[in-house]
């Protein structure tokens, strides 16, 4: 399996406030990573630094073999391209409809044409089961629908790796599983994710590494049944525990 | 990091001091003379008047134009034919004649002015052309209360800001209470409406006024003159004595002539004709020439002011400090000064530099960069208002910062920031009037032309309030309009 991702000893400081403390890992090409941790542990801030929307205070981010912390800005763009990123709150862009959200990037970074952009957009709203919605605005939508157009956006880009940041923590419980479903579909596909996330049922079934994260660094790493029935360190036991608890 | 700050503000300061230094010393250069030879060369005589002021200089329609006459005019004329020069007409509130022969706006002003010693501390004087005494417009109905200047102890007299009668009121009305306005049109409606007793004014004003309203008489004010203290002779710049000789010579035959007196009759003509038809119907075409430039002067200034405020707001939302902190010393220098004296100092203080700058030009300018500022703090609140998220979700999609900023910032900012606008764009067709100080014919300018052009007060005021109003209410409903399609669209 060849390595899409390797980090090594990240370290991510805002002032005096150190959230990452030296983070190391590798994510394979297609493998789908599911990152766990108490709130405050920096897993938000792990995954913006992998495509950088933030800036490692230092350490290395080889994706496809290339360091990005040694990239200029400009640059950067080309790789973000290659990264798609699922938000907690969608973030769909308000000032348009679901077909403009979907083929914006790939007509303006990727210079697609219009009728190439419109197809593929279509296509993706058909697999997140919503092609008849390609013209509404995201404010109709329900949660659940914006986070599935979230992720039709973020395929439209033909990414190499999706990052998600606790895709389903704002959606009502009923929409949760809209969402998950497609997740799982598309890690059957094929791709490659790194999933921070609450749902522990989504990490046992679809995960093919667990990574706990705590205090700013990985506490413990394994298969989904290492972590979940056998976790050695006593953090992990901990916050499962707390977990399993509600 | 505060120390940094302290400092930044202080080059600020000192930038701003240095800028002021620039403009300063210049005025006080002692060139040799060349003044006569300077207007021969460029053909012109630049004359600088306040045509509100009748008979002396004031506004009337010849042939279906609006055109400065009387006496004063008159004289100019006389004075460039004797020099072989073409006259040019500039006009200006009377307060800022002065600063504008300082500057070099004008080559000489005429505007009934009174040659005092104060005056002529920072200007040249031509010989006195013309003698006449000072009189007090008082109510018809009050005549027989009044005698001279002593009669009015404990009354309120309205003098023309920075006029000869002020000085003269001060000194010897010590008694009275003064009240100076910039407009005489204004000094006559204070006294129709019983907010004063009487005006001290020239008496050949004093005669034209008198003439033509029933409700006004007039007395001998019976002042303590001196010498040059009465009459009327034409400023220079300091150091133009060429061009005063020059003048001086024409002066002496309008003298020998006996000029003055059929000047005087012509300019009774044109009050004649002027008074003739005094309803607001028959001056349609000033306030629609005061509307046009109004009108034009807004949207000039809000396209301008639209481009350089969304790059101030830039500049002032980039991290790079040199971008930065000009943005931010410019948003609030400019917010914390008044409009007036930034129109005053782009007309003047620029034209130091550049001296023949248009009025029209600096008054559009300094409306468009003060209009820029307010913009710029607009367009910053709307760009922040965008929730960051937005810009995340682009960038992760592998935008570029421009195509970030330009396809999804701006348009969402822009539905916020539209309300604003559209109130900066309807406070500027309220607040461009201040141009009409330096001579810019806009709605107010025009106003008072047709106050002094027909000695009504109140009338041409309340056609240029509801002028006012009909503009900015059918821009409001306009703006409305284009607002609820956004939303919707
Ligand atoms: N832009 C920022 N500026 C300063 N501090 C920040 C910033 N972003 C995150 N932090 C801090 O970093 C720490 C980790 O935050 P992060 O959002 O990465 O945690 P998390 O594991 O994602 O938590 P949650 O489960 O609540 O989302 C927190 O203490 C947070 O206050
Ligand atoms: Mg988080």
């Amino acid at each position: 399996m060849a390595e899409m991702l390797k980090v090594e000893n990240l370290k991510k400081a805002f002032g005096k406030n150190e959230v990452l403390t030296g983070i190391d890992g590798v994510v394979n090409s297609g493998q789908v990573i599911v990152v766990i941790g108490p709130s405050g542990g920096g897993k938000s801030t792990f995954l913006r630094c992998l495509n950088l929307l933030e800036t490692p205070t230092s350490g290395k981010i080889a994706f496809e073999g290339q360091d990005l912390t040694q990239l200029p800005e400009k640059k950067l763009d080309d790789i973000r391209e290659k990264m798609g990123m699922v938000f907690q709150s969608f973030n769909l862009f308000s000032n348009m409809n679901v077909m403009d959200n979907l083929t914006l990037a790939p007509k303006r970074v990727k210079g697609e044409d219009e009728a190439q952009a419109q197809k593929k957009a279509l296509e993706l709203l058909e697999r997140v089961g919503l092609a008849e919605k390609k013209d509404a605005f995201p404010e109709s939508l329900s949660g659940g629908q914006q986070q599935r157009v979230a992720i039709a956006r973020a395929l439209a880009m033909d990414p190499d790796v999706m990052l998600f940041d606790e895709p389903t923590s704002a959606l009502d419980p009923e929409m949760v599983g809209e969402v998950l479903k497609v997740m799982q579909d598309l890690a059957h596909s094929g791709m490659t994710m790194v999933v921070v996330t609450h749902e522990m049922g989504f990490a046992r079934q679809v995960a093919d590494e667990v990574w706990f994260m705590d205090g700013g660094d990985i506490a413990e790493k394994g298969t989904p049944e290492q972590i979940f029935e056998h976790p050695q360190n006593e953090r992990t036991k901990d916050f499962l525990s707390r977990i399993l608890a509600q | 990091m505060k120390l940094k700050k302290i400092s930044l503000w202080l080059t600020a300061l000192v930038c701003l001091l240095g800028l002021f230094a620039v403009f300063a010393p210049s005025g006080q250069v002692q060139a040799a003379d060349n003044s006569l030879q300077r207007v021969k060369d460029k053909g012109t005589l630049v004359m600088g008047t306040s045509p509100d002021y009748p008979p002396y200089e004031f506004i009337t329609k010849v042939n279906g134009k609006n055109q400065v006459v009387g006496m004063d005019v008159d004289v100019a004329h006389k004075i460039a034919k004797d020099l072989g020069v073409k006259l040019v007409i500039k006009q200006m509130d009377f307060d800022s004649l002065l600063v504008a022969l300082e500057t070099h706006k004008v080559d000489m002003v005429l505007s009934a002015m009174t040659p005092t010693e104060e005056r002529k501390q920072s200007v040249d004087f031509s010989q006195v052309y013309y003698d006449a005494g000072q009189a007090i417009i008082v109510r018809k109905q009050d005549l027989h209360l009044y005698k001279d200047k002593n009669s009015f102890a404990g009354k309120q007299v309205g003098v023309q800001t920075g006029s000869l009668q002020q000085d003269l009121a001060k000194k010897q009305m010590k008694k009275s209470h003064l009240k100076a306005l910039t407009k005489v049109t204004d000094l006559i409606l204070s006294l129709e409406t019983n907010k004063i007793d009487g005006i001290v004014a020239e008496d050949a004003v004093a005669q034209a006024y008198v003439a033509n309203d029933t409700r006004l008489a007039k007395i001998d004010a019976k002042f303590d003159l001196g010498g040059d203290e009465n009459g009327t002779a034409i400023a220079f710049a300091k150091n133009s004595g060429t061009l005063v000789n020059a003048v001086n010579h024409s002066i002496d035959q309008i003298k020998q002539q006996k000029l003055t007196k059929q000047y005087i009759n012509n300019a009774g003509k044109y009050m004649a004709t002027n008074t003739e038809n005094k309803s607001m119907f028959n001056y349609w075409s000033y306030f629609a020439k005061g509307v046009g430039y109004t009108l034009l002067i807004t949207a000039i200034s809000v396209v301008i002011g639209i481009i350089l405020g969304t790059m101030f707001a830039l500049g002032r939302m980039s991290r790079k400090a040199i971008l930065h902190y000009p943005a931010v010393w410019y948003i609030e220098f400019v917010r914390g000064t008044p409009l007036m004296i930034q129109v005053m100092f782009v007309y003047f203080g620029v034209g130091l530099l550049w001296n023949n700058i248009p009025a029209f030009f600096a008054g559009v300018v300094a409306v468009a960069l003060n209009s820029a500022a307010y913009v710029a703090e607009y367009i910053r609140g709307g760009i922040d208002s965008v929730p960051v998220g937005q810009v995340e979700a682009a960038r992760s999609l592998g935008m570029s910062q421009r195509d970030t900023m330009q396809t999804i910032v701006l348009p969402q900012a822009i539905k916020i920031i539209w309300p604003s606008l559209g109130n900066e764009f309807i406070s500027l067709i309220k607040e461009s009037s201040i141009v009409s100080i330096i001579g810019v014919t806009d709605l107010i300018y025009q106003l008072r032309a047709v106050q002094a052009a027909t000695y009504r007060g109140v009338a041409p005021i309340a056609v240029a309030m509801v002028l006012y109003f009909i503009m900015t209410f059918t821009l409001s409903r306009i703006l409305n309009h284009a607002e609820r399609k956004m939303q919707h669209g």
